[in-house]
């Protein structure tokens, strides 16, 4: 069997992300191929629904990165998103959610090398941690309680 | 009891309010909410230890809007609520008359919001030994363990909503859950809809819930959903200093920021 490649999402900022991953492509920095790049305005836009969403959809990473604190386009955006996090991280936490798969980080427009670095971290480290299908597998549980192994793919 | 329907007819006659929610009795034992039009009704005001639900909820209807002048009784609970949502700017077309009753079963009628804030302050609840306990149960699992309990929990919801509906701070026209482009949340009642949903809820609830705990209390399931707000307002009041309900000029913890928030997990 092949080994398992994780779909990983990226949700990040115009600004500062989106330019540091071009920067990556354009220094032609090798780096895995799981990720899925969305790009936002700014990460004060990162609504902790679309981070849902994406699990919902099958994605078994997500990474949420932004302009460095004070270095945002709109002045505050950043800071207003970091706090959301920190509300929304320890949220999850309590309901037990694994959140080994969210990463945040900080990586400016000039920082193409740590983009890749980061992402080749976070496919090794989802890669071994496996598909994510605590997520999936809850419908298929309460809907057939006789099925009690868990459907994995 | 006295006390309290000969003030509020008192209020009726001034013209100070020309509505008035309170409670009165409901069938077997126990109180029901009641909206008292003239100085007729007044009569069906009652108070005793029955009287638990979160009247400010009322306070967002069209119909109570309408009535300009509102007259509202309640608890500390309440009380909260309605500089929480003072603060939110919610009832610049209204005229609120607040009255309570306090822990020696002394009538109150409050002559600005400035004295509720006071009282409010003085007797700022906290988390019941209860509910601490439950947090602290909870926060001890591990995570395997935590994700198991909450994943039998919310498998049970029906997705009725009424945790919305009690909730004082849940005024939106139109709730994301309702939002069928893109549709945020599954409408079905599968066990990972509800895990979103109350996500969501406890999310747009953080720094904002005022643990009066009606949601806990009316979910038909039991599931004790107010221990999710709960948590967020004990990490809220933590990490950033807020306190919701406890003036009229509350902020809101995620809508401002410090420059200097401090965070270990962003790389």
């Amino acid at each position: 069997m092949s080994q398992f490649e994780p779909k990983i999402v990226a949700f990040v900022c115009n600004w500062c992300t989106y330019a540091g991953a071009d920067l990556a492509g354009t220094s032609r920095a090798k780096y895995a191929t799981n990720v899925r790049i969305i790009r936002f305005p700014c990460t004060g836009r990162i609504d902790f629904m679309l981070l849902m969403k994406a699990f919902q959809n099958g994605s078994d990473g997500i990474i949420i990165s932004g302009c460095h604190p004070n270095d945002c386009h709109y002045t505050s955006g950043n800071f207003h998103a970091r706090r959301r996090w920190m509300v929304f991280r320890s949220l999850i936490e309590f309901m037990g959610f694994d959140t080994e798969r969210i990463t945040f980080s900080w990586v400016s427009a000039a920082e193409g090398a740590k983009w890749a670095d980061l992402v080749n971290e976070v496919t090794t480290k989802v890669r071994e941690l496996g598909p994510f299908t605590e997520f999936k597998n809850l419908d298929y549980n309460s809907f057939n309680q006789l099925d009690n192994g868990a459907i994995t793919k | 009891m006295e006390q309290l329907q000969n003030k509020v007819a008192e209020l009726f006659e001034k013209g100070t309010i020309s509505l008035m929610i309170g409670f009165q009795d409901g069938m077997s034992k126990g109180a029901v909410p009641c909206f008292v039009e003239s100085v007729e009704q007044v009569k069906l005001l009652i108070y005793n230890s029955y009287c638990k639900n979160n009247l400010a909820v009322y306070l967002h209807k069209p119909e109570v809007k309408q009535a300009k002048k509102v007259g509202i009784f309640g608890n500390v609970a309440t009380l909260r609520s309605i500089l929480q949502l003072l603060s939110e700017n919610q009832f610049w077309n209204i005229e609120l008359t607040v009255m309570t009753i306090n822990a020696n079963q002394e009538f109150i009628l409050f002559e600005s919001i400035a004295e509720v804030e006071k009282y409010v302050q003085a007797n700022f609840p906290q988390l019941t030994d209860e509910e601490k306990e439950l947090i602290e149960k909870i926060n001890t699992m591990s995570r395997q363990e935590r994700w198991e309990y909450w994943k039998d929990l919310f498998s049970t919801c029906i997705k009725c909503y009424a945790c919305r509906a009690v909730c004082p701070m849940c005024y939106c026209p139109q709730c994301t859950v309702e939002s069928n482009q893109p549709q945020w949340i599954k409408v079905s009642a599968q066990t990972s809809g509800n895990m979103e949903w109350h996500t969501m809820r406890a999310m747009h609830l953080a720094g904002r819930c005022i643990n009066c705990g009606e949601c806990g209390r009316i979910c038909p399931v039991g599931i004790p959903v107010h221990l999710l707000t709960a948590k967020m307002n004990l990490d809220l009041s933590k990490e950033f200093g807020s306190k919701t309900g406890y003036s009229a000029s509350n902020g809101y913890a995620l809508n401002s920021f410090n420059p200097n928030d401090k965070e270990g997990f962003i790389r």
